[in-house]
């Protein structure tokens, strides 16, 4: 006897809508001349043309990924639309007043905090729309004990040789198709730096948002934790509905330096596509953390629940003695979603420690894998790896699938990788209906139980977003 | 003559060989899939930690038949009941089957060749390694086993094949098991060798319904061996495949089992690999939960010494529909020495929901908590090390079901364990 699983539609995507707005774009199609152009948009110095030229061509001779467990339509790269910016008189809006009241409006729809005064939770923020930043919140309080926190434009203006330094130091420019993609054609993102022995006052965050049907999102982020500073991150995203597919191809970079801390959290909420697979974003982004210094730490915590496809695996290279890599995920796909996600932790220091909890929830029609490769090299002495994946499906047409790497040069290392596959118990539901909860309060809660440990690694306000996000997500796909 | 593979003289080399006249279309079929491949490099996803390179320089003489002294290879309960094949040939004079039971069919390949019509049929469908289509389109001999319907073997059966090769040189073994509706067989296979030269056996197993095969796999090739085994086996519903792979020789081997599971079938695939020096071990497992109800347990151990190499993949799939499936897959590996390396990767691919699957995998050395406790209790610290790691390989070996073979094992692995100085521990 089974209880049939009727996998109807779930809620609707809450920031479907286009804000109709004026934008400054260049011709879809990408060659030397779009990447000049960008770089000159921006003011940039030769030597960042010549890294992304060099990034670029590169690129040419370089093949898109096939080992992922994802089936998508192969982008066009010649008609995605590189550079869009909303159009203004000024570059940077040097006060609030001058912001386009339309893009306002658009990020109060999403509820975004980008007007100081009205912002409760005291989280700095800086809003990228399209290619560009549009403001960046409490900069100058930040200035106050040192912290740089502004677009990646500005950085490269007013910062050139932090940039020159850090960018591409973790990610190189030549790393993989997508990595290399981004290098050529970034337009904006956001610069993190935290000087020695500063502790960030508040949390810093990004909120990403893709406008232009054509457009393609290649945005770069840098953080630099210097000896002993610490600082936590979040980022969001959304875009609107398209029938078309737009590329999101991200690089993110962190650097913990001795005894330094980077907590890095992602709420990714892009457009999936319709019920049918229609539409959605790709999202193919390279997200790396260098644990550079002595006992240094990076700890990424990610929700991935929206996007046509996922390409990500966010990882740690763990350099500096007594480092620690860290990696909680949560990534729910329904309907005909498809994430390939995981991380990667590289073991080179002596007493290195990392640890991964994955959990997986499939629903609908979607696919869900996790990929992950814990590597301990000949000389990471003393190294140490607990990993636990755990996957839930909902539906019998979903799939759930692990591919853990692991690689192991070390004998004193001690690694430990375990994986479970479940679904909801008829039992269970049955157990909560006979105490008067319905049975998509049941589901909720029980997915809410599954995640926990990933969970209560978000600071408070990403994780009641999180709670809520997964519940819609879900909403009507059991009954 | 084709030698259409390019690329490595090894393989263009095996192929001039001549075509033995038996199961032509096989091999012909075998022969135009391997037109243009070549041996496979570490850019291969599948062959990503395991280089062939030395291979690819191993030369290929013909496997000429000899004369081997097989008295310390036979075990007790088999003395009646065994085959043996001495560099790809038949050896009549060092087999016996007189103990064999009435009904089983148990007989060299090249003697009854029409009778082998399921030979190349198992496993269908699925990806055919490049092992395996040589050894189709050039094997020279090998055994046959069939056991009729609800016929339970009392006695296990013991295929012996050895490899003398005075110069170096490229060997084929086959086997073809089938066991009728509710048959039940228990078998020991062993690889014995000496001299540089590479194996690449093939078989072919179909379990009827509600059949039972125990089947205790053994490798001991020479040191300087290569050993590049397929085996392929369907389960038909209710039946049951049990299946213990002991490695311990060649410079560099590889297992890859392939088991598909139907309604209700069950499987355990254990593995053991006890490896130094050099020696570079590889296992690449499938499982197939094809149907559902299926169970499948998998407990694979590796005890790396020395600059050797384990290696492990394994991979359960379970198909969609395939309700019910109850899959357990372990890796566990033990490093002894500074340059010892494990790259492992248990695979989950799940397509139903009902099904309860969870994979687990651990790499490293000795426990010092562990250690400490024995030597507290009298052992020095190298018995202490030795019993540990003795005891890591020991629970593959306790449920060997023939007892001959089950000591013989045990002693091995104490001796290279350095555990038998602390008395018969078997």
């Amino acid at each position: 006897m089974s209880t049939t699983f009727n996998v109807v539609t779930s809620q609707e995507y809450k920031y479907g809508f286009v804000t109709d707005i004026e934008a400054d774009s260049v011709a879809p199609g990408l060659n030397e001349d779009v990447i000049r152009f960008i770089s000159a948009k921006k003011g940039e110095p030769d030597w960042l043309l010549e890294f992304r030229l060099k990034a670029y061509r590169h690129w040419l001779t370089m093949t898109e990924p096939e080992w992922a467990k994802v089936d998508y339509p192969r982008p066009d790269f010649q008609k995605i639309v590189y550079y869009s910016a909303p159009k203004a008189k000024i570059p940077k809006y040097a006060s609030m007043d001058e912001v386009d009241p339309e893009l306002l409006r658009t990020f109060e729809k999403l509820g975004v905090p980008i007007n100081e005064q009205a912002t409760l939770a005291g989280v700095a923020v800086d809003v990228v729309f399209d290619s560009v930043s549009v403001t960046t919140t409490y900069k100058e309080k930040l200035a106050t004990v040192g912290i740089i926190f502004c677009s990646f434009s500005e950085a490269v203006r007013e910062h050139p040789e932090l940039i020159k330094k850090y960018l591409g130091s973790v990610v190189p420019a030549t790393d993989n198709f997508y990595a290399a993609l981004n290098s050529a054609v970034f337009t904006d993102g956001s610069f993190v730096f935290i000087p020695k022995g500063v502790t960030c006052p508040m949390d810093l965050s990004t909120y990403f948002r893709i406008n232009n049907k054509d457009s393609g999102q290649f945005e770069r982020t840098l953080i630099v934790a210097e000896e002993g500073a610490s600082v936590s991150y979040l980022e969001g995203c959304t875009a609107p509905q398209f029938d078309t597919n737009q590329l999101h191809a991200a690089v993110v970079e962190l650097v913990a330096l001795d005894h330094a801390s980077i907590k890095y959290s992602t709420v990714q909420n892009w457009y999936a596509g319709d019920k049918n697979g229609v539409g959605g974003i790709f999202n193919f982004v390279t997200k790396r953390g260098l644990c550079k210094g002595k006992a240094s730490h990076i700890s990424w915590t990610q929700v991935e629940t929206g996007s046509a496809i996922t390409w990500k695996y966010p990882s740690c290279i763990l350099l500096g003695d007594d480092s620690v890599g860290e990696f909680y995920s949560v990534a729910l796909t329904n309907h005909k979603q498809q994430a390939d996600t995981g991380t990667k932790m590289i073991h080179i220091g002596r007493n290195t420690k990392s640890t991964i909890i994955s959990k997986g929830i499939s629903a609908g029609d979607s696919s869900n894998s996790y990929r992950g490769l814990v590597k301990v090299m000949p000389k990471a002495e003393g190294a140490r790896n607990f990993s636990q994946c755990d996957s839930m499906l909902i539906g019998q047409t979903c799939s759930a699938s692990t591919f853990p790497y692991i690689e192991v040069q070390n004998r004193s290392a001690k690694v430990e990788h375990e994986a479970t596959t479940s679904k909801i118990g008829e039992e269970q539901l049955f157990y909560f209906q006979q105490r008067g909860i319905p049975t998509e309060e049941a589901i909720s809660m029980i997915i809410n139980g599954f995640c926990k440990d990933v969970f209560r690694e978000l600071p408070m306000e990403f994780a009641v977003e999180a709670t809520k996000l997964l519940s819609l997500k879900l909403e009507g796909s059991v009954g | 003559m084709t030698s259409a593979v390019v690329g490595s003289n090894l393989l263009g080399d095996l192929l001039s060989r001549p075509r033995p006249a038996e199961w032509a279309s096989l091999r012909e079929a075998a022969e135009r899939r391997l037109a243009g491949r070549e041996l496979p490099t570490t850019s291969d996803e599948d062959w990503k930690y395991t280089d062939l390179k030395a291979l690819a320089e191993l030369s290929s003489g013909p496997a000429l038949k000899a004369a081997v002294d097989i008295s310390s290879y036979l075990l007790p309960e088999m003395v009646g009941t065994r085959q043996v094949f001495v560099n790809g040939h038949h050896a009549p004079h060092a087999s016996c089957s007189s103990a064999v039971p009435a009904g089983v069919r148990f007989f060299p390949m090249s003697t009854a060749s029409e009778a082998c019509h399921a030979l190349g049929t198992v496993g269908e469908g699925a990806a055919r390694d490049l092992f395996e289509e040589l050894n189709t389109a050039r094997f020279v001999d090998g055994a046959v086993i069939l056991v009729p319907k609800n016929l339970k073997v009392a006695l296990p059966l013991h295929l012996l094949f050895i490899t003398k090769a005075e110069a170096p040189t490229v060997v084929f073994p086959r086997v073809l098991i089938v066991l009728e509706r509710g048959a039940e067989l228990e078998l020991v296979e062993e690889h014995h060798g000496e001299g540089a030269y590479l194996s690449c056996p093939v078989v072919e197993i179909r379990v009827a319904e509600g059949a039972i095969l125990h089947h205790e796999r053994v490798q001991r090739e020479d040191p300087e061996a290569f050993h590049l085994g397929t085996l392929k086996a369907e389960v038909a519903k209710g039946g049951q495949y049990h299946s213990r792979t002991l490695t311990f020789g060649a410079r560099l081997s590889r297992q890859q089992p392939w088991v598909r599971l139907a309604e209700g079938a069950g499987t355990t695939l254990d593995g053991l690999a006890l490896l130094d020096g050099h020696q570079v071990a590889d296992t690449h497992s499938f499982i197939l939960h094809a149907e559902p109800h299926g169970t499948s347990h998998q407990l694979h151990k590796c005890i790396v010494d020395g600059r050797a190499r384990a290696i492990f993949n394994g991979q359960i799939r379970v198909a969609p529909y395939a309700q019910g499936t109850d899959a357990k897959q372990q890796s566990r590996n033990l490093l002894l020495s500074e340059s010892a390396r494990v790259d492992t990767k248990p695979q989950l691919e799940i397509d139903a929901d009902d099904v309860k699957c969870s994979h687990g995998a651990t790499v490293g050395a000795l426990d010092p908590e562990e250690l400490f406790y024995l030597q507290s209790r009298g052992l020095n610290a190298d018995d202490a090390r030795n019993l540990l790691t003795y005891g890591f390989a020991a629970d593959v070996l306790t449920h060997i079901p023939v007892a001959s073979l089950r000591r013989t094992l045990r002693h091995l692995v104490m001796a290279r364990t350095q555990a038998d100085s602390l008395g018969d521990l078997s």
